[in-house]
């Protein structure tokens, strides 16, 4: 877990200083993110995270039923 | 306009094929399969944009074959797809397959080469029929209820379509396929498009039906009907900003819903409707550059998800397996397939020098360039996704995880042989896009390989690694199914089943029997008035008194039984005589 925790943060390291010094004055357009050193790798970690999230709750709580949910349907056919 | 090389259209070989086919000697089908879509490409390099081929129908010119960039572009992938497609599925003894699949590719073909709506109706409505083939020829119970599900969809799809294409003729008196004006008539044409791009809420079908598919049918089913559509939509909807919107929501849709799945190839069959969702949202953008992109996106995904569903389809072809919860292990017995797969899942999450980092990014570019902010978060938001579920999590739960033990049937060859050349090629657009830009319909200029996009991915991909390395040891694939927008025609089936069927005929069966009794009644009554009533009332009482005589047969008539005697009307005269008398001589 902490091992995981030093390379992700390692990591953002890296890109922030590769955005500051490769990409910076390359960024072809005006979004609010477009200046922000390392927005992807933000975006990127808290984006999976989120969509797990979401994912397993929509199911949880929704979506997700027992695989023969349709299959007594089929009992009157 | 005659038929010359410049003209012919393509579809025309793989009908003849389909019907050939049938015809050799068993042995020689698989092998025989390939010719077609050889033939079938360098007919395409001697087709000449801008040239057609009409013939009178009716009061109208049906335009059979339109050559321009735009179907050229399909035509070639599509012709490809169907080659690979062929190699893959070279041991296979079943004509069903083969043939549906040559009917289902020159479909495809009709309707991207179609210059009218009359063909393009037609061809549109073969390709339903050969890809419901696809599915039903996997021969399970739950092959066959998907599969009229299926069919009950594009059936539907097809009815809108054809109403769409009349009222359109009505309205402006012209069948030539082009960009629509809006209006009911687009409207119709739209929805009917729509559905078969599987555009939430008109998606149910897709993931229902393509996982029922056989192993080879759904390599095929994974790369036509939904790429026709983004073909039809960027022919007659370009620049629709609705697309725009829908595209976009649907690439974050099916993520999510992949995410849930538990079924390796309904997985699959959710990212059709994610990377479609960029082709869809291209076409709404509408620019030179957005509809090269969705192009070029259809181009490159029709190749790794056919490269995809082929190694899903391999696992299910030497496990019988394809539920994520039973399958683990797998990396000792199929490592190739491994290798393989992930060129499909690195090219699908868009990592550099593979085939979707130099389509996708194109749209997204395109989005960034109309200043479409919310737009271009949402379809990064979905490559994330992708790679969550594609790179990482399908190929750990199949080839890592738990090891199941299973002991996998040998590979033919001849899928190995499909996927490589697949793999190939996905590396070759990835590594050398101008490959891919060249068929493209505009003209624009586009750079892939920039700092700042390669920075950008390299951060969505890592940091998307990262996350789920964090949070493996929590994740565990459930054994569960989701519900989607399939239910709406599934479950309160149910009800209407009910309703219209068994409480209808329940209904109709007490109206029989009432009116059988009636019937009866009144047989008895006219056969016999004062004996039925007789009996009737005699019945009543015995009822009505309870004397445990069982009660009386219903006779039949008889004049004698009722006449009152002779004697006894005698007796009433003479009685009548005798009171008028004794009247007389009292008063």
């Amino acid at each position: 877990m902490k091992r995981i925790l030093v390379i992700t943060i390692a990591a953002l390291v890296i890109f922030v200083l590769l955005d500051i010094f490769l990409v910076r004055g390359q960024a072809h357009n005006g979004f609010p993110w477009s200046h922000l050193a390392g927005f992807f790798s933000l975006f990127g970690f808290l984006g999976c995270l989120a969509l797990i999230a979401v994912a397993k709750l929509l199911g949880h709580y929704w979506l997700q039923r027992d695989e023969d949910h349709y299959d007594n349907d089929d009992d009157d056919e | 306009m005659t038929m010359t090389m410049s003209n012919f259209p393509p579809a025309f070989i793989f009908l003849l094929g389909a019907v050939l086919l049938p015809v050799l000697p068993r042995r020689m089908r698989a092998a025989a399969f390939l010719v077609f879509p050889l033939a079938a490409f360098f007919l395409l390099l001697r087709l000449e944009p801008g040239a057609t081929l009409t013939m009178p129908f009716l009061n109208y010119e049906l335009v059979l074959c339109r050559v321009d960039k735009l179907s050229l572009a399909f035509g070639y992938v599509f012709v490809i797809m169907g080659f690979l497609g062929g190699v893959y599925g070279f041991h296979l003894k079943d004509t069903l397959q083969q043939v549906s699949a040559l009917l289902y590719v020159g479909s495809s073909l009709g309707v991207v080469f179609a210059g009218d709506l009359f063909t393009l109706l037609v061809f549109w409505e073969i390709m339903a029929v050969a890809s419901l083939v696809l599915i039903w020829a996997r021969r399970t119970p739950g092959a066959r209820r998907a599969g009229f599900r299926y069919l009950i969809v594009h059936a539907f799809g097809g009815s809108a379509l054809m109403a769409g294409i009349l009222w359109h003729i009505g309205e402006t008196g012209s069948i030539m396929f082009n960009h629509f004006d809006g209006g009911i008539a687009s409207s119709l044409i739209l929805l009917s498009f729509a559905l078969n791009a599987a555009v939430p809420p008109l998606n149910g079908w897709l993931p229902d039906s393509y996982p029922e598919g056989t192993v080879t049918g759904s390599v095929f089913l994974s790369a036509f009907t939904t790429k026709v559509a983004v073909y039809a939509l960027a022919r007659g909807f370009a620049g629709l900003e609705l697309l725009i919107w829908a595209g976009a929501i649907m690439a974050v849709y099916g993520v999510v819903f992949a995410f849930l799945a538990n079924d390796g190839r309904r997985l699959l069959a959710y990212h059709i409707i994610s990377q479609v969702g960029y082709m869809v949202s291209g076409v709404g953008i509408g620019t030179a550059m957005a509809v090269n992109g969705a192009i070029a996106h259809a181009f490159a995904h029709i190749l790794y998800k056919g490269l995809l569903f082929m190694g899903m389809g391999t696992v299910l072809y030497i496990t019988g397996r394809n539920k994520l919860t039973e399958l683990g292990g797998l990396v000792r017995s199929a490592p190739l397939v491994l290798i393989l797969f992930m060129v499909g899942a690195f090219s699908i999450s868009g990592v550099p020098l593979f085939s979707g980092f130099v389509s996708k990014s194109m749209v997204i570019y395109a989005a960034e360039l109309e200043h479409l902010g919310v737009i271009v978060l949402l379809l990064n938001l979905a490559s994330i996704g992708t790679f969550l579920s594609i790179g990482l999590k399908l190929p750990y739960f199949t080839w890592f995880s738990t090891d199941r033990g299973l002991k996998p049937k040998r590979i033919p060859l001849g899928m190995y042989l499909g996927m490589a050349l697949t793999a190939v090629i996905c590396i070759a657009i990835g590594v050398y896009p101008a490959l891919l830009y060249n068929l493209l319909p505009f003209a624009v200029h586009y750079q892939p390989y920039t700092a700042s996009h390669l920075m950008e991915t390299m951060q969505l991909l890592i940091f998307t690694g990262l996350a789920f390395w964090l949070v493996i040891r929590k994740l565990h694939v459930e054994a569960t199914i989701t519900l989607d927008t399939d239910w709406v025609y599934r479950r309160p089936s149910r009800l209407a089943y009910r309703v219209f069927s068994v409480a209808l005929c329940r209904f109709l069966d007490a109206v029989e029997d009432l009116s059988l009794r009636l019937v009866q009644l009144t047989v008895r009554l006219g056969a016999n008035p004062p004996g039925f009533l007789v009996e009737t009332i005699g019945h009543a009482g015995h009822l009505f008194f309870r004397t445990g005589k069982p009660a009386p047969e219903p006779s039949h008539f008889s004049p004698d039984r009722y006449r009152i005697p002779l004697g006894v009307m005698v007796l009433v005269v003479l009685l009548c005589l005798v009171a008028l008398l004794v009247w007389d001589v009292l008063f």
